[in-house]
């Protein structure tokens, strides 16, 4: 199991944004998220890479417990070094990219491989500019982010986390911030990856690249996962009336 | 005064310029490193190290620079005779930049705090340390942000300094005051006022081409 969920809560202060949230993701498998704004989509991503800690229950990352709680309480001691490795092997993609603006594209690709997995510069730069072609944008190696699209930003962020060479790709909403047009060629560039067989989660609104791409589909509505199942499932036969309403109002 | 008599003086004036602006270039050095530490210490989760620094920006905001000054040159010397620092150069400098640390802090920590929070998250998400994540991805964002502020601390200290001349170290101020003094006529401020003049607008300039350097990325 590449991704366990068990019995997890996250509140912030007395307002509950996840309630009892179980679920797997298997080797290779792509799973889109989908739901309301404010359902605790985004959050699931954050409390699997330690950018938030849930209140309750447990976490496993590649059959590994990396976090365990009880009403906010830790029941299992886990060092930086510890968070860092995990981080390593979650590659995140942000919906506002959040491209380290002051430096250059490749230098934003090749910063984490050498400060945190000491890489040596040579092979970040020969991988960095591997993963740059893939994404499309070898010829802006030099450019400042500010200088690209959108959509050339996300590429650019996609190519990064890929960097480290991470087993599990994490999507949090990577087209919400995009111009309609430039949404394509980074659903292009995630399409590919699923295809190489990266194990993925996303967190989306592009209803048609659920219904394409996932294996699976996950509604949810307010903290909780109130339907999964094929998209084929989902999206031609919802069994929840929220599930329901839902597809109605985007499709 | 005449002209000739001016020009008389101008080595004497021109070496008191030199040692304000190396003392006001040393102060700001050991400030802003002391200002950096202060700012990440007013960052820190620790409850303590937050309250320390904060502390010490009360005191040294809260009073005068010339009592400070005071305070380490003659009070310390009263306190214990051990205390007493040699010479002038460096009970001021050590004033100095004391005192700079205090609002250098406050002008680095508000930098940092105006980088994005998602710089730190996504550093955090490659895996980086906080340590790793401020050095590498927050500390240097906050370069550009800073040289306008930093430009204003660095003229005012220099204006500052001349409060040095109180302590009888020898910068343009104190200069000045032995010229004028002697000739018994205080036209010697006007020439002196020129070279303040001076000094700060290279410090302008200075930075303004700082600025333009640290925005090519954005």
């Amino acid at each position: 199991m590449m991704v366990k969920m068990e019995k997890v809560a996250k509140s912030f202060g007395s307002l509950e944004v996840l309630k009892n949230i179980n679920f797997e993701v298997t080797k290779g498998e792509v799973v889109c998220i989908i739901g309301p704004s404010g359902s605790g989509k985004s959050t699931i991503l954050r409390c699997l890479n330690h950018l938030e800690r849930i209140t309750s229950g447990s976490v496993y990352i590649e059959d590994e417990l990396i976090d365990e709680r009880v009403s906010g309480k830790d029941q299992l001691k886990i060092s930086q070094k510890k968070v860092s490795e995990i981080c390593s092997k979650l590659g995140m993609v942000f919906q506002r990219f959040n491209l380290f603006p002051h430096m250059t594209v490749l230098q934003n690709i090749i910063e984490a491989p050498i400060t945190v997995k000491k890489v040596p510069k040579h092979e970040a730069i020969e991988y960095g500019l591997t993963l740059l072609r893939k994404v499309g944008l070898e010829d802006k190696k030099d450019e400042f982010p500010s200088r690209l699209s959108g959509g050339q930003q996300q590429r650019v962020a996609i190519a990064r986390a890929l960097a480290m060479r991470p087993k599990i790709m994490l999507f949090d909403e990577p087209t919400s911030a995009l111009d309609p047009e430039l949404v394509g060629e980074v659903l292009e560039v995630m399409k590919e990856l699923a295809n190489d067989g990266m194990t993925m989660i996303v967190v989306t609104h592009e209803m048609g690249f659920a219904k394409e791409v996932a294996n699976r589909v996950l509604f949810m509505d307010k903290g909780e996962i109130m339907e999964e199942g094929t998209p084929q499932q989902i999206f031609s036969n919802p069994k929840n009336v929220r599930t329901k309403s839902f597809l109605q109002k985007v499709l | 005064m005449d002209l000739n008599k001016l020009m008389t003086y101008m080595p004497a004036l021109l070496e008191g310029a030199r040692n304000t602006i190396v003392l006001t270039v040393i102060s700001v050095i050991f400030g802003a490193i002391l200002g950096l530490f202060l700012a990440l210490g007013r960052l820190s989760k620790n409850k303590l190290i937050d309250r320390i620094c904060w502390f010490y920006i009360w005191l040294f905001r809260g009073t005068p620079l010339l009592m400070q000054l005071f305070f380490i040159y003659y009070a310390l010397p009263n306190i214990n005779p051990t205390l007493t620092l040699p010479g002038q150069w460096i009970p001021a400098l050590l004033a100095l930049a004391l005192n700079s640390a205090a609002y250098l802090a406050e002008i680095i920590r508000a930098a940092i705090q105006s980088i994005d929070k998602g710089q730190m998250e996504a550093a955090k998400a490659l895996g980086m340390s906080y340590g790793q994540a401020m050095g590498r991805v927050i500390v240097p964002q906050s370069y550009r942000r800073l040289i306008p502020p930093v430009g204003n601390e660095l003229i005012a200290l220099l204006k500052d300094s001349s409060l040095v001349a109180m302590i009888a170290m020898t910068e343009l101020m104190k200069v000045t005051n032995q010229i004028s003094t002697r000739e018994s006529n205080a036209a010697i401020y006007l020439p002196a006022a020129v070279l303040y003049l001076a000094m700060t607008t290279i410090f302008t300039v200075v930075f303004e081409k700082l600025e333009k350097k640290y925005s090519v990325y954005e």
